[in-house]
């Protein structure tokens, strides 16, 4: 009966997961246009619905109701199973993402609000990460189209670059909270109000810096997208793709956006950590999803003010600055961790009395 | 297919699932028989790209089998490492080189059927040796769950007991890493003062001046310094605008 009701309450934590996503995906593309027309000084989509907010359901009716077209000569097995995987894997991080505190439910009792928690949730997200690249790839291949092919080959080579900075940016917080579980690192995090003990601030900047730059690069969005630079590749890996399948990767796209948001927020600004969660549990499913919605506005503006990078400015950038510079911030977290610095500072953020000893 | 990884590694933190051994079995079986199915497709495909993807499934697959056996830290590796970083490299350089489906070829390679035979023989009796030494070996320690395939564990294990190992097997990959550059260096360098410009064309002299242009061909080299001598820059290099 427990394993029942244990089952039950993942299956609902997933179905609430997936529709709290889903939900964000579509604000966040009328958000990402109002907002680009505000920075370009045009007023955006604001017709369907007031100030536009029933676009994303005419977008998704207009997406389910076009011509599905397949182009003849494409490998029709991949064709199909790219924009599949890319969906799925960038889905399938989601469950690792602690988001909020344990909370108290009148019949089901205290739980922790996180959907899977275990000793390698980072890895398991990075992984799953790496998978998406194939996606990507084999889209880019299976179109039979030039411009397609450029746009995946691209793609996997700036994907497989990034990741590197990516991942050696991550060590320096698991070299410091000493765990690869997510929940663990969370809870190491909180301070005075929830605010003094992020990693960002005291301890990581460097890594965080390195991190966020990596990120964008691996989402493939400005101003590292030059996968699907409009001028030179029509759209990159998707030219061939038409209807729901370019919809999903579409929403694909913006899953991943969230992905490296949820991560940015949990590893370095503290999760679910802000003023009175200890007093009131549920603030922290909220500041957790205000410190995404923070990094998504970020992507946003990014887009609106940033020109693109050139193909060999982008390998030069990741390879020769910030691989080295994570290297750097690496070998300096391990020593500072080695001399003892972080548990005396921790000690006085998180209970005020590390000065007198 | 990658679902399923999820629904392993979900029910890796919940302690109680351990004990149940009817589902242990079943996803075994499940798990194992997919990882058999895609390396059988690993062989019997035609096209290279498939080869590849079905190797990817074998080792989203073995990711799977780690899982069931209480090693989350191997199966992640394995999932970031093998299925993450070699197997983009592979389909890359099938993507770019563009390898066409291969012809059947029966006879080629019939002479080696005797030492394939061979092989698989020493493979199954090292199978046998195994399960005979497994059914004799005593039992796992009942209570207490292992704890062998943490982190945590892998780590203080690889730092301390099998530090030398490890620091060798780190020479090892700086060594291919240096031998990879010597090899795609080896083609010689450009002529002094040039330098290559992303997505410029270089064109000789000679086969600007004409006036077919329209007669250019693609002639294929395997060198920088071939190129030089067949476009007749060599020690000078000039660039057609």
């Amino acid at each position: 009966m427990a394993d029942l009701t244990y089952v039950a309450l993942k299956l609902v934590g997933i179905l609430f997961a997936f529709f709290v996503v889903m939900t964000m995906f579509a604000y966040t593309t009328l958000t990402e246009r109002r907002v680009l027309g505000f920075i370009q000084g045009r007023l955006g989509p604001n017709r369907v619905g007031p100030q536009g907010l029933l676009q994303p359901v005419a977008d998704l009716v207009k997406l389910m109701t076009k011509e599905d077209i397949v182009p003849q000569k494409s490998t029709r097995f991949v064709y199909f199973l790219a924009p599949f995987i890319v969906t799925t894997t960038a889905l399938m991080s989601i469950i690792v993402y602690p988001f909020g505190p344990e909370v108290h439910l009148p019949i089901i009792g205290t739980f922790p609000m996180v959907i899977a928690r275990f000793d390698v949730a980072l890895l398991y997200v990075l992984g799953v990460t790496s998978v998406g690249v194939y996606g990507i790839a084999l889209a880019g291949w299976s179109s039979n189209n030039k411009y397609s092919l450029m746009g995946g080959l691209r793609s996997s080579a700036q994907m497989i670059s990034y990741e590197l900075a990516l991942g050696l940016g991550l060590v320096g917080v698991i070299l410091q909270s000493g765990t690869l579980d997510l929940y663990s690192i969370v809870e190491q995090q909180s301070g005075h109000l929830g605010i003094t003990g992020w990693n960002a601030i005291w301890v990581q900047p460097l890594g965080f810096l390195i991190y966020l730059i990596a990120a964008i690069a691996e989402t493939n969005r400005v101003p590292f997208d030059l996968p699907e630079a409009e001028t030179e590749l029509v759209a990159g890996f998707h030219t061939e793709y038409s209807a729901m399948k370019f919809g999903l990767f579409f929403v694909a796209e913006y899953l991943n956006m969230f992905t490296v948001s949820m991560l940015a927020t949990t590893l370095f600004l503290g999760g679910w950590n802000g003023p009175f969660v200890h007093q009131v549990p549920w603030l922290g499913v909220f500041y957790f999803l205000g410190k995404v919605i923070f990094f998504l506005f970020l992507y946003i503006w990014l887009r609106g003010t940033l020109p693109r990078f050139r193909f060999d400015q982008l390998m030069d950038f990741g390879w020769k600055f910030l691989v080295p510079l994570a290297i750097i911030n690496i070998v300096f977290t391990a020593t500072l961790q080695w001399a003892g610095v972080f548990d005396y500072v921790s000690k006085f953020l998180k209970t005020g009395t590390g000065w007198g000893g | 297919m990658l679902l399923c990884v999820f629904c392993g590694l979900d029910s890796s933190h919940h302690s109680e699932h351990r004990e149940n051994n009817a589902m242990l079995a079943l996803l075994f079986i499940l798990f194992a028989g997919m990882a058999v199915g895609c390396a059988i497709s690993v062989v019997a495909q035609r096209n290279p790209l498939y080869s590849a993807m079905s190797l990817i499934g074998v080792f989203i697959s073995l990711a799977c089998l780690y899982v069931t056996l209480a090693a989350p830290f191997i199966a992640a590796v394995q999932v970031i490492v093998y299925a993450g970083a070699i197997m983009v490299l592979v389909v890359f350089v099938i993507m770019l080189l563009n390898v066409e489906e291969e012809e059947r070829q029966p006879l080629r390679l019939r002479s080696l059927a005797p030492i394939a035979i061979g092989l698989a023989a020493v493979l199954f009796g090292e199978t046998a040796f195994i399960i005979f030494f497994v059914q004799t070996s005593p039992a796992t320690p009942a209570g207490g769950v292992s704890d062998v395939g943490l982190t945590s564990s892998i780590g203080g294990g690889l730092f301390t007991t099998y530090l030398l190992p490890f620091e060798i097997t780190s020479i090892l990959l700086l060594m291919a890493v240096v031998g990879a550059m010597t090899l795609a260096r080896r083609g010689g360098l450009l002529p002094a003062g040039a330098g290559v410009v992303p997505g410029d064309q270089v064109f000789s002299k000679e086969l600007l001046d004409r006036k077919d242009i329209g007669d250019l061909r693609a002639v294929e080299t395997h060198s920088t310094d071939e190129a030089a001598h067949l476009l007749g820059v060599e020690g000078e290099r000039e660039e057609g605008e």
